[in-house]
């Protein structure tokens, strides 16, 4: 069995580095096609290294711009690759441009596409990424989904091919046939928790790399909140973008650090509108980018998040680190209901009210709901793929 | 607003891009241009992508559409699916971010319907579809995957019966993006039928020598009957036989001809089976109008023979257009059943049909106001 993973965004390069360890370890054979959308992503991270992240075969250079040219050129691109490798499937990961293109590419040729991260939907169609996600969905055989929410919101969209009832599938991935030919819903649990799972292991059993960052940058575990803000809807907008500086401020001059890793987008917006004033003016601690290492250990010893990223919601969740989204919606919803994250959207008094609330809640007690699977989940792929060989 | 800096010469009047590619295209883009513009409710530009460019198979359907030259010809060209889809996503993009249209509406299901959709709702302009919700559930058409991500993508979906809003529903998309308004196809066919006078419509059957209501009209060109030498053979092998009973007249695409030669088919045609370059538009009715029945694998013929009551068989597995099969006077045939069923056609014994509901002529009106107060209410 032949497969093509498409990649372009440093969260599908994670991802992508789990599925692949487990496909090539069934014996597939696996080429990796990186778009080049993030072109500045770091191979030799060594975080990669140790997940045995091939180097990518094909590397297309697409680089960034709007959103038609730069989806246009990626599906040019990866047709030319389609038609020379002749893959028997495509794998798919997250709701970028590159998952659009990967999925609209290999549909037209008839070469099957499995979609992992499928299902998610935060019902919001002003936003790209869920018109990535709605089209990607749509155009693939095989939909990975991560959680039972994810498997019913497909349901609605008239997907019926659903395998045990959107229940985690055994991590062997037994049971996988399906006598329809209709599009097969599979909910394989998160490949984003089997990372989780791994970072934490190494960070526990090598602690000096979980306290490095934290003494670098002046940090006490539990007595920080680290904010990641990177979403086009609040960088776009001067005004969100000022909205979340000065809660940040606010909280920071009522007595708890925020630490605030600024990506290289929001650095630019803070340029752009002059804003970065605001951020030095205030208590807020900045850094540079951090490595996905780093960003784990950051992650897993924080009091609070404050983030508009959908996969730091989860991490959050993961590490058992409650989370105030600076959003108007969120993908993960049944966070939300069980009280692990809230939904402050981005006006000062709210942000600044959901953070208080959150301090001053004991989530030492608190409930958890085992919704992201239990950590196999790209063993559950490689398996499934290897039911459908 | 956007609306405060206009440029001098501009008016008011919401801008709306209309995206054509290829023929099938301009037939139901034209009855909606006339509407907007004649109602000045709208301000229509039409974006022509170039998928078909030929003089045949586009100057000449624009002329006999009345339609006025594209305001935009993006010039794409064919090519591979991917290629050309991402030509025509480059380019529509330099046209909206230019133009920044208060909404684009795009037509059917081909390559250039899926690409603008997509460009435009990333630039988060306002997407129409016009023709949404068929579905023929055969993934292995291209048309399939258009039909459905663009359905996906749109913020208004204009379907042409009630079987659009029930794909659409199981889809899960809201009911308040879904607007029955009928077949805005039909449109053009009672403007075209009201202009061709009963001398034209003699001259042009005289031109191929064929009798009035007693020959078959002949059109194919999907993948699956004309690509494939077996089929193709198959078909034109029946077609000359069905000749020697009436007259068979078979405008024929390009690329088909091409094939006849590429796959060696030396047949003997009989005088009475005539190949025709593609005819223009006015052309098209007039033999369609006349014809005893309607031999087709197009999509759009389906419904215009429905219209018309005219018997016709439709030489695919299955049809996105089952309304024409339930009330009309449609049925699906293959290379077996084709001659019983031709011989009940000839018998007089073809179910009679219906016109469905909304395919009254009047659907780029509903149109026209559905999309004037959406983008009202937007501004």
């Amino acid at each position: 069995m032949r497969v093509l993973s498409i990649v372009g965004a440093r969260p599908q390069f994670i991802k992508a580095a789990v599925v692949s360890k487990q496909i090539r370890a069934g014996g597939f054979e696996e080429r990796l096609l990186h778009t080049g959308q993030h072109y500045d992503f770091n191979m030799s991270e060594v975080f990669f290294r140790e997940l045995d992240l091939p180097e990518p075969s094909y590397y297309l250079g697409i680089g960034s711009g709007r959103h038609g040219e730069q989806t246009a050129r990626m599906i040019a691109g990866i047709e030319e690759v389609l038609l020379k490798e002749d893959p028997d499937v495509v794998i798919i990961y997250g709701d970028t441009n590159t998952t659009l293109a990967g999925a609209l590419a290999p549909v037209k040729l008839h070469i099957p596409v499995a979609h992992v991260e499928a299902g998610l939907r935060s019902y919001n169609r002003q936003m790209p990424e869920e018109i990535n996600r709605v089209v990607a969905d749509h155009c693939s055989d095989i939909l990975f989904c991560p959680t039972q929410t994810a498997v019913r919101n497909l349901e609605k969209e008239g997907f019926h091919n659903v395998l045990d009832e959107g229940r985690l599938i055994p991590a062997d991935g037994a049971s996988t046939s399906s006598a329809s030919s209709d599009p097969l819903v599979i909910n394989v649990g998160d490949v984003m928790l089997d990372i989780a799972r791994y970072a934490k292991h190494r960070l526990d059993t090598e602690p000096g790399k979980r306290t490095g960052i934290l003494e670098k940058c002046g940090l006490q575990p539990r007595e920080y909140i680290l904010a990641t803000i990177h979403r086009a809807g609040n960088t776009d907008d001067p005004d969100n973008l000022r909205n979340v500086l000065e809660a940040m401020r606010a909280i920071s001059t009522g007595g708890l650090t925020v630490f605030f890793p600024i990506h290289p987008r929001t650095r630019r917006a803070l340029e752009k509108f002059d804003l970065l004033g605001l951020v030095e003016a205030g208590g807020i601690v900045t850094s540079e980018p951090v490595s996905y290492m780093e960003m784990i250990a950051l992650e897993s010893d924080a009091r609070l998040l404050l983030t508009d990223s959908g996969g730091v919601q989860k991490e959050a969740y993961f590490f058992g680190v409650p989370c105030v989204v600076v959003r108007e919606e969120t993908e993960w919803t049944e966070l939300v209901e069980i009280g692990w994250n809230r939904l402050a959207g981005t006006r000062v008094a709210e942000i600044v009210a959901a953070v208080e609330a959150t301090i001053h809640e004991d989530f030492e007690s608190k409930a958890r709901v085992d919704f992201y699977g239990d950590g196999r989940a790209s063993i559950r792929i490689a398996a499934v793929l290897k039911g459908q060989a | 607003m956007k609306r405060s800096c206009m440029g001098a010469g501009e008016t008011d009047v919401p801008k709306i891009m209309l995206i054509v590619g290829a023929r099938p295209n301009f037939m139901k883009m034209a009855p909606l241009y006339f509407e907007m513009a004649g109602t000045k409710l709208l301000d229509p530009r039409i974006v022509h992508t170039g998928q078909h460019y030929d003089y045949a198979m586009s100057q000449a359907f624009f002329e006999d559409l009345e339609l006025p030259e594209p305001h935009y010809f993006l010039g794409t060209g064919s090519g591979s699916h991917g290629e050309q889809t991402a030509r025509i996503m480059v380019e529509s993009e330099r046209v909206f971010l230019a133009e920044k249209p208060d909404l684009v509406v795009v037509f059917g299901d081909v390559n250039s319907t899926l690409a603008c959709s997509l460009t435009a709702k990333k630039l988060l302009i306002p997407v129409a579809h016009v023709e949404a919700g068929l579905r023929s559930f055969d993934e292995t058409m291209p048309e399939e995957i258009n039909r459905r991500v663009t359905d996906i993508v749109s913020d208004l979906l204009f379907t042409p019966s009630a079987d659009g809003d029930e794909n659409l529903t199981r889809e899960g998309v809201a009911p308040k993006r879904i607007h029955r308004v009928g077949n805005i196809m039909i449109d053009s066919l009672v403007r075209i039928l009201g202009r061709i006078s009963p001398d034209q419509e003699g001259a042009i059957l005289r031109q191929w020598n064929l009798p009035q209501g007693n020959y078959v009209l002949v059109t194919l060109h999907r993948p699956s009957n004309v690509d494939e030498r077996e089929s193709l053979q198959g078909i034109l092998g029946y077609l000359n036989k069905l000749s020697q009973r009436l007259p068979v007249v078979f405008p024929m695409h390009p690329r088909t001809k091409k094939n006849i030669e590429t796959f060696g088919i030396d047949m003997a045609f009989g005088s009475a089976f005539q190949i025709l370059e593609p005819v223009r538009y006015r052309e098209f009715i007039t033999l369609e109008k006349n014809a005893r029945f309607v031999l087709t694998d197009s999509g759009g013929i389906q419904e215009e023979t429905t219209f018309l009551g005219l018997p016709c068989l439709t030489l695919r597995p299955n049809t996105e257009r089952p309304i024409t099969i339930t009330q009309g006077t449609n049925e699906l045939v293959d290379l077996g059943t084709m001659e019983s069923r031709t011989q009940r056609i000839l018998a007089g014994n073809w179910k009679a049909g219906n016109v469905p509901a909304l395919w009254d002529g009047r659907t780029a009106e509903r149109i026209t106001s559905v999309i004037s107060s959406y983008v009202d209410s937007r501004r």
